[in-house]
């Protein structure tokens, strides 16, 4: 049993502490913690389930280390919107017809979100560049495309 | 991989000994994505990424490129020049790019591994610094597994790389299956042209080939020759021959060859048109 | 009823669980975890072919945190099958728990129940097992010959339903017909035509990889949530491989991540259970993205050879296939897939003189399974490539030629009911077909008009211009049955309880906008639970495209039943009869407009204040008939001669489904079947090394495409009105991924003149056929 070390990083906007093993991945650390929005697909960074959003940048949660967020702000899709008040990306999917089995979903709302942030009108290609690493096997990610477009255009995304 | 411990070292002069203390024990990690293709457990993880070795400069005709710049920041337009984005751009998926620093893909390098192939065909040079700083020239450092070069308490901290001058052509070409897939042949080439001649090629291939590397052969097969009567297909048939060519994802090594030549000739065409156009 | 009329149905409502999952709120299995749940790690087999000479697991029950150890010899035997069909099921009982023997890399060995993950892959480590290796074989032609090692000798297997099976041989299945003779088609014929086509395995790649979870509850009854297409078979399953009664097991399907027909089976719900049983708590398995590429079910590979016939008039004369199929190391789904490389398929183009022979084999490879479309996939690669090269040799436009040839509403075909599932098929009569309609809106969409002929083409880079037309069915008639409960709410809202499979798929939604629209009232007034096998009515699950034509109808049933218990309830109270008050949009009123009473008080009433009652009623529903829905896809590509390389610059798909229940999801349908079925042609594929095992189990050398590789895909409903589906509607989630092989080996015979014949189309195939054709230009 590997000695246990406390790591602080915000969380969603609040400071938190949690005890981590030094090779706990940033994403167990998230589910045990009852944040069960980031998933496991992959378990090797490649399918995005698991993205949360790390100092304003998309990451893969499964393949980050815990104690990489040490003193970093990490954002996740529990801390974005509500069923009163949905972000834009979110109800532009909900909307669109772009949520199937739902499971790259929490996924494809970090990554938009993240780039909006940064880039608040992207061009088609720097679109698909950024979503590049969200896996969708249901929709064949048109509606998530012309979803996220819709919002690009409405210029209303933070 | 399995982690034994972790430390967050405050500043590059503590990461170093505290490498050099751990020694074999130690891990290096800026990005830290390549981990899961190392099968060794026990070490203790050193997290170089909030040091300050990350950022891009330009003095004179070089970027001084920090060893934990992210590729995500490699992508960006650095100014007149700057061609690395041409291959950061086409390196995996976006949440990697976010994290994954261009001096993580250099320590050891993967026969699929990017950025040695255009590193060594832009004459880039590779500090590390020990005790004192060591500058290695790509056509060294890729001599072989880079981590060689290395003892306990050593890091890479920046590539220079030079900027494309105007009488310069840059091309890159990483041939894959999908976006984020690993290359089943990449090449690039650096050509430029003084005179109506083409004065100088340095042609790198990797992927297809056990670990990147020159091809002297076809560089000695085009540099006098008019740009105009390049011969470039011929002098890669000729110069590439006997390269051991591997097939990967279950494609024939003769494919793999013809591949081969292909991607070479297009990237050379495409540097050689972009140094005449100047 | 006029389509005019409809006000729920036919309208993209927003599905009722779309917000709930982008805000990421806990759904999914993995979610449901109990924090005591033990953690369960399989020993898989690392050899194709092997019998277990010993096992040995007392250094792995002693390690710490381990709970449990299950092999061969702790656990009951009983052969089944795992494949989740209706009972008595069209596949032999070849399956064991555990078993003395291994058949291909990743079949089970032992599993352990331990309190974390850690400490279970410990003890799997830690299991000594004694193998004796044998032979393996991995091709259906090597299982099939002579003197080929015998996958399964195990002396308990045995069909539950008398169908062709030879496991001495190494054959699962045999399935033939002929209609007319073929041999005289082929005499009868202008040209004849005598063509081999090779399709590979695939995974179905959901974003979710199996999991279950078993629990014991508070009355000692098993409950197991798990991700899977078919509830109540894996109830009936389970039961059967603990030899426990049904009635102690109850299963639930909560949100999963995709199935795409992987989950239509039961794979690791009787362990779970089982140490749930032997443990007394909460056990929860969740596959590695890696093991489910390797243990996981997948595609059968088919080989069909077509041997055809055509009047240089372009009617065909004959239509014969043959098609020989790998199902890998056990039979689940492999008779009833090649049967419908048959049945889905043949009908489509009118013949006098039509056989069918399929064989299906053991090997020692991954076991195949249900894969959207079923074996129709892989047919129709092989007959829409050759009719394209008919339509060459005649001449004739590809379009035209199709036109020419296909079936129409009011014609049947002798194969529907030639070919069943098992027993005898189902004859039909087309009751709708828009194929013509279909055809011409994607050729007008794709500009179907600037098609030149490969002969013109030169340079490095060509594009072509490729269509294909499609069928599919919907349900499986006279066999499978889905029901629908509804009651009714004091404030005029509705619980709709349907053991039908949602997978991501929206069926939930689906099947509330039909009973909403049965019932007359809004969609916002429904409250769906599903797939709980304690709760809802019985349902086959999902598969075969049949949710919508079959459970709709069962909660189109139920509507109706609950509207008319409504308008009696209100009848008593506003003291009109029945045949003059009328239900819509949640009111009830009279047709001379006098009198009008809101759900709500209706409900109210008769629940609190007089006759008291439960407004509330049940349909069950079989069909008779398996409709097609039809497609016709067009591609247009771009080929790199000198590399291969091909890239899908355009596609577009047109399907007639009927009426569309939601629009907005059939296209979402249609979108992601048609994306799976271009990477499927283009880059998925599994590699093996030498002794059978695969060796890129794992997302970046396994490809399926991103946003950023993928092609434009669009879609075009052109509606038809099928009588005996719900307002009207067929079926659409599979026939969609059949389109991808065909059209693009189309257009890229279009862009070069070579013809592949075998997938996927990966860039040396690519080159070397063009190579091929370059010779003979």
């Amino acid at each position: 049993m590997k000695p246990l070390h406390e790591i602080r990083f915000t969380l969603n906007g609040e400071p938190r502490e949690f005890l981590v093993s030094p090779d706990d991945k940033l994403l167990e650390v998230l589910r045990r913690e009852g944040l069960t929005g980031a998933k496991h697909g992959c378990g090797t960074g490649s399918c995005g389930a698991c993205t949360v959003i790390l100092d304003g940048r998309a990451v893969y949660a499964c393949l980050l280390y815990a104690f990489q967020a040490e003193g970093r702000s990490v954002e996740t899709i529990e801390g974005i919107g509500g069923f009163d008040h949905p972000h834009p990306i979110q109800k532009a999917l909900v909307e669109g017809g772009a949520v199937q089995c739902g499971f790259c979903t929490p996924g494809m709302v970090l990554s938009a979100k993240a780039l909006l942030a940064g880039n608040p009108h992207p061009s088609d290609e720097e679109l698909k560049v950024h979503m590049d690493g969200n896996l969708c096997r249901c929709t064949g990610y048109e509606k998530i495309e012309a979803a996220l477009r819709r919002v690009i255009a409405a210029g209303g995304a933070r | 991989m399995k982690l034994e411990a972790f430390l967050i070292p405050e500043d590059v002069p503590s990461a170093k000994s505290a490498l050099k203390r751990l020694g074999e024990k130690g891990f290096a990690m800026a990005g830290g994505t390549s981990l899961h293709f190392l099968a060794v457990s026990g070490k203790t993880a050193v997290d170089l990424s909030r040091l300050d070795l990350s950022g891009i400069r330009r003095k004179g005709g070089v970027f001084h490129v920090g060893a934990t710049t992210t590729l995500d920041e490699l992508m960006r337009d650095q100014g007149p020049g700057w061609v690395l984005d041409q291959v950061a751009r086409h390196t995996s998926t976006q949440q990697i790019r976010n994290v994954s620093t261009l001096g993580g893909n250099l320590v050891r390098v993967f026969p699929w591994n990017d950025f040695p192939v255009a590193l060594l065909a832009l004459d880039a040079t590779l500090c590390i610094e020990g005790v004192r700083e060591k500058a290695y020239p790509a056509d060294v450092y890729f001599d072989g597994q880079p981590f060689r070069l290395f003892e306990a308490g050593h890091l890479l901290t920046r590539v220079e790389v030079p900027a494309l001058k105007r009488h310069q052509g840059f091309a890159y070409h990483k041939e894959v299956r999908l976006n984020a897939g690993f290359s089943l042949m990449t090449a690039a080439a650096r050509v430029a042209v003084k005179a109506g001649r083409i004065a100088e090629v340095r042609l790198a291939a990797g992927a297809a080939i056990s670990l990147p590397a020159r091809l002297p052969r076809v560089e000695a097969a085009l540099e006098g020759r008019p740009a105009g009567d390049a011969r470039i297909e011929e002098a890669v048939a000729t110069g590439a021959s006997g390269l051991a060519w591997k097939g990967k994802e279950g494609m024939s090594d003769a494919y793999a060859a013809h591949l081969g030549r292909v991607v070479l000739a297009d990237v050379l065409a495409a540097a050689l048109r972009q140094a005449e156009g100047a | 009823m006029n389509p005019g009329d409809l006000k729920v149905v036919n309208k993209s409502a927003v599905k009722i669980d779309a917000l709930s999952l982008a805000l990421g709120r806990p759904s999914y299995v993995a979610d449901l975890k109990p924090a005591d749940a033990l953690w369960v790690k399989m020993l898989w087999s690392p050899h194709a072919h092997a019998r277990i000479v010993s096992i040995d697991t007392r250094a792995a029950e002693r390690m710490p945190g381990v709970k449990a150890v299950l092999h061969h010899g702790n656990v009951p035997r009983v052969a089944h099958c795992t494949a989740g069909q209706g009972y008595p099921e069209p596949s032999p009982y070849d399956t064991f728990m555990f078993d003395t023997k291994v058949r291909y890399v990743g079949d089970r060995v032992a599993a352990v129940a331990a309190e974390t993950r850690e400490q279970a892959e410990a003890a799997v480590k830690a299991i000594r097992v004694e193998y004796e290796l044998l032979k393996p074989v991995f091709s259906a032609d090597e299982a099939l010959a002579e003197g080929a090692p015998v996958i399964h000798d195990e002396p308990d297997l045995s069909i539950p339903i008398p169908v062709p099976y030879e496991p001495g041989r190494n054959l699962v299945a045999h399935l033939d017909m002929e209609v007319g003779s073929l041999a005289r088609g082929l005499a009868e014929a202008d040209f004849r035509f005598d063509r081999t086509f090779e399709t590979h395995y695939a995974s179905h790649t959901p974003l979710e990889t199996y999991v279950s979870l078993a629990q014991i509850d508070a009355r000692g009854r098993i409950v197991i949530t798990t991700s899977t297409q078919v509830p109540f078979h894996c109830r009936r399953i389970v039961a059967q491989c603990l030899q426990i009664p049904v009635q102690r097991i109850r299963v639930v399907k909560p949100r999963i991540g995709g199935g795409f027909g992987c989950k239509q089976e039961m794979l690791l719900e009787d362990v779970v259970a089982l140490l749930a049983l032997r443990t007394g708590r909460p056990v929860f398995w969740e596959l590695t993205r890696e093991e489910h590429f390797r243990t996981g079910r997948t595609r059968h590979p088919i080989r069909i050879r077509l041997r055809m016939g055509v009047k240089r008039d372009g009617r065909i004369t004959a239509f014969g296939m043959e098609a020989t199929s790998n199902t890998g190391a056990y039979g689940g789904h492999g008779l009833t897939v090649i049967g419908c490389c048959g049945s889905k398929v043949l009908p489509l183009y009118r013949a006098d003189n039509v056989a069918f022979e399929g064989k299906v084999a053991y090997t020692n490879l991954p076991v195949c399974g249900a894969y959207r479309g079923f074996g129709a996939t892989q047919a129709f690669f092989a007959v829409e490539s050759l009719m394209d090269e008919m339509a060459e040799v005649l001449g004739m436009d590809p379009v035209a030629f199709r036109k020419l040839n296909h079936i129409r509403s009011g014609e049947g075909s002798p194969v529907f009911e030639a070919l069943g599932e098992g027993k005898k098929g189902v004859p039909m009569t087309i009751g709708s077909c828009a194929l013509d309609a279909c055809i011409e809106a994607g050729a007008r969409a794709i500009g179907w008009e600037r098609r030149t002929p490969w002969r013109e083409k030169s340079g490095r880079y060509r594009r072509g211009l490729g269509m294909c037309c499609l069928m599919q069915g919907s349900s499986i008639p006279e066999v499978d049955m889905g029901g629908a409960s509804i009651k009714m709410n004091e404030d005029g809202s509705f619980n709709l309880l349907v053991g039908a499979t949602d997978l991501g798929t929206g069926s939930d939604t689906v099947l509330a906008q039909i009973a909403a629209e049965a019932i007359g009232t809004t969609l916002d007034k429904m409250i769906v639970h599903s797939s709980d096998t304690d709760m809802t009515p019985f349902d086959v699950g999902a598969y075969a495209s049949s949710t919508t034509y079959l459970s709709g109808e069962a909660a189109r049933k139920a509507g109706e039943k609950v509207r008319r218990q409504i308008l009696e309830v209100a009848s008593g109270m506003l003291d009109v009869p029945v045949e003059d008050l009328d239900a819509a949009e949640g009111v009830v009123a009279s047709r001379d407009g006098r009198h009008r009473l809101p759900f709500s008080e209706i409900a109210l009433h008769s629940l609190y204040l007089k006759d008291q009652r439960q407004i509330m009623d049940t349909a069950s529903h079989i069909t008779h008939k398996s409709p097609p829905p039809f497609a016709a896809h067009f591609a247009e590509v771009e080929v790199d001669t000198w590399t291969g390389a091909v890239k899908v610059l355009d596609y577009v798909a047109a399907v007639d489904c009927g009426t569309a229940i939601n629009p907005a999801l059939a296209e979402g349908q249609t979108e992601g079947g048609v994306l799976n079925g271009i990477s499927y042609a283009l880059t998925e594929e599994y590699l093996f090394n030498p002794k059978g095992r695969m060796t890129n189990a794992n997302l970046t050398d396994y490809h399926i495409m991103s946003m950023r590789d993928k092609p434009p895909i669009r879609v075009i409903l052109v509606p038809s009105y099928e009588a005996t589906g719900p307002y009207g509607a067929k079926s659409v989630s599979e026939i969609c991924i059949n389109g991808g092989m065909p059209a693009i080996a189309n257009a890229i015979a279009n862009a070069t003149g070579a013809r592949l014949r075998a997938t996927p189309f990966t860039p040396e195939k690519v080159w070397r056929a063009i190579q091929e054709t370059s010779k003979i230009r």
